[in-house]
């Protein structure tokens, strides 16, 4: 009901005071103008967020004062904290980083935040910042029509920062021209009454423009225009805090678990630094003066002492919270708990990381791995064996022996419960995610998708071998017995050759060495052809068994086929450029002949 | 002459195909080097080996080691023969 006469109500108020007062009009036409810069911008450093800013923040969270300094260096460069959340969001999601980690970045961006105030006050509004916005919204827009992504990019953030510039000139006239006609000096509140009165006003307008950043701009330029009083001004500016995390709430509504304790975590800190302030505004207004005249401020120059108050507000929150992340953390994971996972659910796609390529792809790849784990139980089960025994450092031979006698394990209705649901969830977000990504990044997921495809494609052939797997391998023909008991011992090889692979960590020679168990596959796929043969003439297996065994024995080469492609993509490092370097020096089919028949031409 | 650097360091960076293949150069030379080493470890294991089915298995991964290193040579020199093509 609220949220259904919020908009028409804000769009009425709005046109009632355009029609009234046309400084109103170029006041709100400002904040409009500046809403579309920030827009612009968070479009401009999207682009750049195809690697760059991803490989940072992952390198750059091992540690608190890393996580805070990420947190005030990228919202000082980008000017928006609301972008700095998100991509931190997403990395939470998709499990890159740790709730920590996350947190340290959002205390961060609170004093990054602070930077804005500092660059308006002392520069935006000496300088006649409109005279940089009219070149700079040309050459943005030139360069937003090139091809090139990187170009693109330049083009938005230059649009972006000239909207910027463009909207604060405009709030600057508006309410100079303001001043003129009404004095809202008049209605300046002063003591406690005063303050909460207007910390609520800064709220509200956070809440409504969606930007803490525009608030303070706004409160600045009208404190500039002496339309509010220094006292008032302050109190804005702590609302404006707050209501900067109201938007991170209403964010994290759909966002999963970790989105929401990252929310939690933005509100508690916000909401205590305010609380903080509030009740010591009148000693926070005497440091501010004490450091003011230490920077050699002047004593009515009230912009700047309002960014000092900014910088000071905020930092305090910083060394207050900052010893409380770790019982932040606990209490967070304490009072939001995840649903329930069950194995067939997706761990690792969150609609969060859908908008940041690289962010994307690794999620995809992360739940391809879930994928492999929930297959690889399923497969195992299919030839009789433990997983864990696959796993093991056992030999090969000897966990194969004692299984012999079938278990019954329903492949289909296992992979229906386990891999169906969650493989169509993969490609469901791969689907989503592939609009917005380069054509290598969309090549990436291409072969992601491919390697669950080849995962679903083993379990099938799996089900397909097990019936004749189950019947041959206590059969009394000692001959046919033995050629599945081979079957199985490759399939094995090859499961535990991969997870061999799996636990070097994406290292480049391991990977390469997946071409080893192609090049074992085809010889004993050659190997087993041969023995077909001979068992046939020799009259050692019927007809009968010698079809079923050419049948089973592909099916048995395709899975293995599949899994090891699935290896070469999946296991590989997180580095697009060096997974696109180890794919072009892995060995292709008709390579690995050549060498196949090199060494039996060196064979005596 | 520091602007035409400058030019010269900015097409760079914008160009992004030259990019590209600097930076698969960089990754092919990185993995290259330790094929190489591997290769080199597989030999000196070889040199002490004795179990035939061992000495087998060692020079079967040592053609392959050598036929991917083969390879990446041939791909960096093609990257080469591109560069001085542009």
């Amino acid at each position: 009901m609220f949220r259904k006469i919020f908009l028409p109500s804000i769009l009425l108020v709005l046109a009632y005071g355009f029609w009234i007062s046309p400084d109103f009009k170029e006041i709100s036409a400002g904040v409009a103008i500046f809403l579309f810069g920030m827009l612009s911008l968070e479009e401009g450093f999207k682009a750049f967020t195809g690697g760059l800013l991803e490989n940072l923040l992952h390198r750059t969270t091992d540690k608190l004062w890393k996580s805070l300094g990420f947190g005030i260096i990228t919202t000082t460069i980008m000017q928006s904290s609301s972008l700095v959340s998100v991509i931190t969001i997403s990395f939470l999601s998709a499990g890159l980083i740790s709730l920590a980690a996350g947190i340290g970045i959002i205390f961060g961006a609170n004093l990054g935040t602070t930077t804005g105030a500092w660059l308006v006050a002392g520069f935006g509004l000496k300088v006649k910042i409109s005279a940089y916005a009219m070149p700079m919204i040309v050459f943005g827009v030139i360069l937003i029509f090139q091809k090139s992504k990187e170009l693109k990019g330049i083009g938005y953030v230059l649009t972006g920062l000239g909207f910027l510039f463009l909207g604060i000139h405009h709030m600057k006239e508006g309410f100079d021209a303001f001043k003129d006609s009404i004095d809202l000096k008049a209605y300046a509140i002063p003591g406690y009454p005063g303050v909460f009165l207007f910390t609520l006003l800064g709220l509200i307008a956070t809440v409504v423009m969606q930007s803490s950043h525009a608030t303070l701009v706004l409160i600045i330029t009208a404190l500039a225009a002496q339309q509010i009083t220094y006292e008032n001004a302050l109190a804005l500016a702590i609302g404006a805090n707050i209501g900067t995390t109201v938007t991170a709430v209403l964010g994290a509504i759909s966002a999963n678990v970790e989105g929401k304790r990252l929310a939690g975590a933005h509100l508690i800190f916000n909401v205590v630094t305010a609380a903080v302030a509030v009740a010591m505004i009148y000693q926070l207004t005497h440091i501010v003066d004490v450091v003011s005249g230490w920077l050699g401020i002047a004593n009515d120059n009230y912009t700047l002492k309002l960014a000092v108050f900014h910088t000071i507000f905020n930092g305090t929150g910083v060394l207050v919270m900052t010893p409380f992340i770790n019982p932040m953390v606990k209490f967070l994971e304490d009072i939001l708990k995840p649903r329930i996972r069950t194995t067939e659910q997706p761990r690792y796609l969150n609609d969060a990381s859908i908008d940041f390529a690289e962010t994307a792809i690794n999620a995809v790849r992360k739940e391809t791995l879930h994928l492999y784990d929930n297959a690889f139980d399923i497969i195992a089960g299919g030839l009789r064996l433990q997983p864990q025994l696959i796993r093991s450092d056992a030999p090969v031979e000897e966990i194969i022996k004692p299984s012999r006698r079938p278990t019954p394990i329903d492949i289909d209705a296992q992979y229906r419960q386990n891999v169906k649901g969650l493989y169509s969830e993969i490609i469901h977000f791969i689907s989503k995610a592939q609009s917005s990504m380069t054509p290598g990044q969309t090549e990436e997921l291409f072969a992601l998708r491919s390697a669950g495809r080849g995962i679903v494609e083993a379990i099938k052939d799996i089900e397909r071998l097990q019936k004749n797997l189950d019947h041959y391998m206590n059969s009394p023909n000692p001959s046919i017995r033995e050629e599945y008991e081979s079957i199985r011992l490759q399939l094995v090889s090859v499961l535990r050759g991969l997870a061999v692979v799996r636990d070097q960590g994406g290292d480049s020679v391991a990977i390469l060495s997946l071409d080893e168990l192609k090049v074992e596959v085809d010889e004993s796929d050659t190997l087993l052809n041969g023995a077909v043969d001979s068992l046939i003439r020799k009259n050692l297996i019927t007809a009968e068994m010698a079809t079923s065994l050419m049948n089973d024995s592909s099916y048995a080469y395709s899975a293995m086929e599949n899994l090891i492609n699935m290896g070469e993509v999946l296991f590989s490092t997180s580095d697009i450029n060096i997974r696109d370097a180890e794919r072009s020096l892995a060995l292709e089919e008709d390579e690995i002949d050549e060498l196949l028949l090199q060494s039996e031409r060196r064979q005596p | 002459m520091k602007i035409k650097k400058l030019f010269a360091k900015a097409e760079a960076f914008l160009n992004s195909d030259k990019r590209k293949r600097k930076e698969k150069k960089k990754c092919l030379r990185h993995i290259l080097k330790k094929l190489r080493k591997y290769e080199d470890k597989l030999n000196v294991n070889l040199q002490n080996e004795t179990d035939k089915d061992v000495i087998d298995k060692l020079n079967r991964k040592i053609a392959l080691v050598h036929a991917q290193r083969k390879k990446g040579v041939a791909l960096l020199e093609e990257l080469r023969e591109r560069k001085k093509s542009d």
